[in-house]
C-alpha cells in the first residue's frame, strides 16, 4: 500500500497510508473504532477503490484478479438465513473457484474441527451468533488462500472458542500464510501478532513488532508495594530521579526522570524505604493504544479516554467505520 | 467478468427461488390443476344435473283450435326426437370450433341433460284456470308421493281467443298466458314455451293461407364465414374473441413473467444486504459479478414460468383446434421481447435492492417502477383497437414498456412491419444496455451503504460517484 487515501463525502477515513507485509507474517491491525481499519482492509480487498495511492495485493494490482488466493471474514458477516449449513460452505466454496468433487468432504472435515459437524444439515438461522461465525471462519478458509484478512474474527465469540479460534489461526500461520487480523481488543492482538499496525483517524501511527513497540513506549513507569499502610508518596518522591508519584489500588506508580537510568532509580527507592514489590512496568499494547489516540499525553486517565472511544464508536453505520 | 463465478451465482439464485416448495406450487402445480380441473367441472356439472322433468301440463285453449298443435309438438316422441337432433347440431358445431374430442364432450354433454316427457291435457273451455293453479299449490304443499309422476302438474297455458285468428279486424294477434310449477329446469321451460309459441305460429300460417315451408325457405339465408381481404390474399374474419384474447393473454403473460423474477430479483438483494451475507459474497466475487449472476439466475424464474404457462397455452390452442391463432414467430418474438422487458425491469430492481436495507424502505422507491409497469395496461385498449395507429407506434418505441406495446402489437391480428419489429428491438437493446450500466453503479455503491434510505438524488450522486 502506497499513500492511500480513501474519503467518503467531506469526510477522510483513510488519509495517505503506507503499509507493507510480508507474505508469511502475522499482523495485528489495531485501532480505535472509526479509525478507518474496515476501510483500510476492505480497499485491500478491493470491495472499495482508493481515490489515489497505489496498492498490491500478492503480486497483482489490485484484489480483484487474486480473490480466490484471500480469505476474507468481514466485520458485517451473515449467512444466508435459509440454507443450510454445509450448502452455504460448498456455495462459498464454489464461488471461490474450488472444484465441487472433494468439497463436501473438506466442508464436513472442517465442521468436525470446529466442533460444528452435528449441524451440518441445520439452517444457518438456526445457529447462534458463535456458531455462525465459526462457519464464516471455515469459509474465509475452505479455499485455503494465501493470505488471510480477518476483521474482528473473535468478537463475539466465548473464551473456549476463542481459544479455539486463536489455534487455528496460529496455524495457518505456522503453515506459511499470510495472516492480517484487525481487533479492537488489544490483548488478542498482544497474544498472537508479532507485528502490530496501528491507525487511528485514518492515518497509521504506528508499524513494528511488538519488541521495538515495549522498548519504544516504555512508560519509565516503577510500580512499587511498600510495606505498612502508611501513605509514603512524599518519601517516594523525594528520592533521585523519581519525577511523579501516583498511588492507585495500594500501588504507587513511580514516573522516572527521562535523565535517570531506570534501574538506578529502583535501587535509589529500595535504599530509600522498605519495599514488599518492585518493577519496571511493561508497556501493555492499551497504553500504547491510548497514549496515541490521547496523543501522548500523560498516561493517566485512561478511564476516561476508554469511556470517550466507546461513546463516539458507532454513531454512523455507513462505509469506513 | 468471470463467467464461472457468473454461473455459480445465478445457479444458487435461480435455486433458492425456484427450487422451493412456494414456488413450485404457485407457479407450476394451481394452473396444473386449473387444467386438471376443468374436465372434472365438466363431469360434475353433468352428474349434477337434475332428474327429467315429467308431468302434466293443462292447456286452457279459448281459441279452441291451437291445442292439437300443442299436444302433438310436445308430444314425448316429438321431443325426444328434438333433443337428439339438438345434441348432434351442438356436436357438430363444436367439432368445428375444438376438434373431434371437443365435439366428443359436447355432444356427451348434451344428451347427459335428461330428456322430459310431458303429457298434454285440454281443459274444459270454461275451466276456471285458478283452480288449475290451486292444484299445483296443492301438490307442492303435500308431502305425499304421487302413483304416477305423470300427475305431477308442470304448467297450466291459457291461449287467448284470438292468438292464431284475428278476431273483429283488430289490429293484431293475441298471445298466451304461461304459468309454471316453481323449480323447473330451465330446458324444461324452454321446451314448453317454444312448442306452445310454434304451435300458435303454425296455426296462423295455416288461417292466413300461407305454407309453412314456404315461410321458413323465404326467411332462411345460409350463413357463410366472412372473409377480411389482406395485403397478401385474403383470410377469415378474425372474431371479436381472438383479436381480444391473445394480446391481453401475451401482455398479461409478459408483465407476470417480469415481474416475478423482478421480484425475487429485489427480495434476494435486499436479503442478502440485511444479513450482511453481502460481503462475504464480494470477497470472493466482484459487484458486476453478483448482479450479473443474480439477474441471469431470475431471468431462469421468469422463462420457466413462461415456458410452463407458454405450453399450458397452447396445449389449449391444439384441444380447441385454434393453433394458428399464434405463429411460431409470434412464439420467438414473445421470448425476445421477455428478455428486453426484463433486463431492463431487473436493473431497477437490482438498483433499488441495493439501495435500501430492507422492504419497507424499498416501497417508496418501487412506486416509480409499478407505475411504469402499469402503463401498458391503460394502452391496452387504444392499442388492441388500433395495433398500427400513430399511439401504438410511438409508444412502442419508449422503453421500459416498448415491449409490453409491442407484445400486444405483434400477438394482434394485424402485426406491424418487420422493420418496426426489428427497429423497436434495437432501441430496446440500447434501453437494455443503459438501465443495466445505471444498476451497475448504484448496485456497487448501494451494497454496502447502511442507513437512511437513498433518495433520488442521492441515487444519482452515487451514479456519479461510481
Amino acid at each position: 500500500m502506497n499513500a492511500v487515501r480513501k474519503t467518503f463525502g467531506a469526510k477522510v477515513a483513510v488519509e495517505g497510508i503506507d503499509l507493507v507485509v510480508p507474505q508469511g507474517a502475522l499482523y495485528g491491525f489495531i485501532g480505535p473504532n472509526g479509525a478507518g481499519k474496515t476501510t483500510t482492509i476492505r480497499m485491500i480487498m478491493s470491495i472499495l477503490f482508493p481515490d489515489s495511492g497505489e496498492l498490491s495485493v500478492l503480486g497483482k494490482k489490485s484484489a480483484v484478479e487474486s480473490k480466490d488466493r484471500i480469505g476474507y471474514l468481514p466485520e458485517e458477516r451473515g449467512v444466508y438465513k435459509k440454507m443450510k449449513v454445509a450448502a452455504f460452505l460448498v456455495y462459498m466454496g464454489r464461488l471461490k473457484g474450488l472444484d465441487s468433487r472433494g468439497l463436501k468432504p473438506k466442508v464436513m472435515e472442517w465442521l468436525e474441527r470446529v466442533e460444528l459437524a452435528d449441524v451440518a444439515k441445520k439452517k444457518c438461522e438456526e445457529l447462534s451468533k458463535g456458531m455462525q461465525q465459526k462457519v464464516q471462519f471455515i469459509a474465509s478458509v475452505l479455499h485455503d488462500p494465501d493470505l488471510i484478512i480477518l476483521d474482528e474474527p473473535f468478537s463475539g465469540l466465548d473464551p473456549v472458542n476463542m481459544r479455539l479460534l486463536r489455534d487455528l489461526i496460529n496455524e495457518q500461520h505456522a503453515a506459511g500464510k499470510t495472516v492480517i487480523f484487525s481487533t479492537h481488543v488489544m490483548q488478542q492482538a498482544e497474544s498472537i501478532c508479532d507485528h502490530i499496525i496501528m491507525i487511528h483517524e485514518g492515518k497509521k501511527v504506528l508499524d513494528d513488532t511488538l519488541g521495538d513497540i515495549r522498548s519504544r513506549f516504555d512508560p519509565r513507569v516503577i510500580h512499587v508495594d511498600t510495606v505498612g499502610a502508611d501513605d509514603q508518596s512524599d518519601l517516594i518522591s523525594s528520592v533521585a530521579g523519581v519525577s511523579s508519584v501516583r498511588q492507585s489500588e495500594g500501588i504507587y506508580e513511580v514516573k522516572v526522570l527521562d535523565s535517570m537510568d531506570q534501574q538506578q532509580a529502583m535501587q535509589n527507592i529500595l535504599a530509600s524505604l522498605p519495599v514488599s514489590r518492585i518493577e519496571i512496568k511493561r508497556p501493555t499494547l492499551e497504553d500504547v493504544f491510548i497514549e496515541i489516540v490521547t496523543g501522548g499525553s500523560p498516561s493517566g486517565d485512561h478511564e476516561d479516554v476508554r469511556a470517550k472511544l466507546l461513546a463516539g464508536s458507532k454513531e454512523t453505520q455507513e462505509i469506513g467505520s | 467478468m468471470n463467467f464461472t463465478k457468473i454461473t455459480r451465482v445465478a445457479g444458487r439464485e435461480f435455486a433458492s427461488t425456484a427450487m422451493t416448495k412456494g414456488f413450485i406450487i404457485g407457479a407450476l402445480v394451481v394452473p396444473a390443476v386449473m387444467a386438471a380441473l376443468i374436465p372434472l367441472i365438466a363431469i360434475l356439472s353433468a352428474a349434477a344435473q337434475p332428474s327429467a322433468d315429467k308431468g302434466t301440463i293443462y292447456v286452457l285453449d279459448h281459441s279452441a283450435e291451437v291445442f292439437n298443435e300443442i299436444e302433438s309438438r310436445l308430444s314425448p316422441e316429438e321431443v325426444r326426437s328434438r333433443w337428439e337432433d339438438r345434441a348432434k347440431r351442438a356436436a357438430n358445431f363444436a367439432k368445428g370450433m375444438m376438434g373431434q374430442s371437443g365435439g366428443d364432450q359436447i355432444e356427451n354433454a348434451m344428451n347427459s341433460i335428461k330428456t322430459p316427457e310431458f303429457r298434454v291435457i285440454p281443459t274444459a273451455p270454461d275451466a276456471d284456470i285458478e283452480q288449475i293453479k290451486t292444484e299445483i299449490r296443492n301438490q307442492l304443499t303435500s308431502k305425499a308421493t304421487l302413483d304416477d309422476p305423470l300427475e305431477k302438474v308442470l304448467a297450466v297455458i291459457e291461449i287467448d281467443i284470438d292468438a292464431s285468428k284475428k278476431v273483429n279486424d283488430a289490429e293484431g294477434y293475441g298471445s298466451y298466458q304461461a304459468f309454471f310449477r316453481p323449480k323447473l329446469n330451465e330446458e324444461t321451460v324452454s321446451e314448453i314455451e317454444s312448442g306452445v309459441r310454434w304451435s300458435i305460429r303454425e296455426k296462423r300460417y295455416e288461417n292466413a293461407g300461407l305454407d309453412r315451408d314456404q315461410i321458413k325457405e323465404l326467411a332462411s339465408i345460409s350463413q357463410r364465414e366472412s372473409k377480411e381481404i389482406t395485403e397478401e390474399g385474403e383470410r377469415n374474419e378474425s372474431s371479436g374473441i381472438a383479436t381480444f384474447l391473445i394480446p391481453i393473454a401475451s401482455l398479461v403473460l409478459l408483465i407476470v413473467a417480469t415481474m416475478t423474477g423482478g421480484q425475487y430479483l429485489l427480495t434476494t438483494t435486499i436479503e442478502e444486504k440485511s444479513n450482511r451475507v453481502v460481503e462475504v459474497l464480494l470477497s470472493a466475487c466482484s459487484p458486476m459479478e453478483l448482479m450479473t449472476g443474480k439477474i441471469i439466475g431470475q431471468m431462469g424464474v421468469g422463462l420457466s414460468l413462461l415456458i410452463v404457462y407458454n405450453s399450458l397455452g397452447i396445449v389449449a390452442l391444439i384441444a380447441f383446434n385454434r393453433l394458428d391463432m399464434i405463429s411460431g414467430q409470434t412464439i420467438i418474438l414473445f421470448f425476445v421481447f421477455f428478455l428486453l422487458a426484463y433486463f431492463m425491469l431487473a436493473s431497477m430492481m437490482a438498483a433499488i435492492g441495493s439501495a435500501v436495507s430492507d422492504m419497507r424502505e424499498a416501497q417508496s422507491l418501487m412506486t416509480p417502477v409499478m407505475l411504469i409497469m402499469m402503463i401498458p395496461y391503460f394502452f391496452f385498449m387504444p392499442v388492441i383497437r388500433a395495433p398500427n395507429s400513430m399511439l401504438s407506434t410511438v409508444t412502442s418505441f419508449i422503453p421500459p414498456i416498448s415491449p409490453f406495446i409491442m407484445i400486444m402489437r405483434v400477438s394482434s391480428t394485424d402485426p406491424p412491419p418487420a422493420w418496426q419489429i426489428a427497429a423497436v428491438i434495437f432501441v430496446n437493446l440500447i434501453g437494455v444496455f443503459i438501465f443495466l450500466w445505471l444498476a451497475a453503479k448504484i448496485f456497487r455503491v448501494g451494497l454496502l451503504m447502511y442507513g437512511k434510505p437513498p433518495n433520488l438524488r442521492t441515487l444519482i450522486k452515487w451514479i456519479k460517484m461510481a
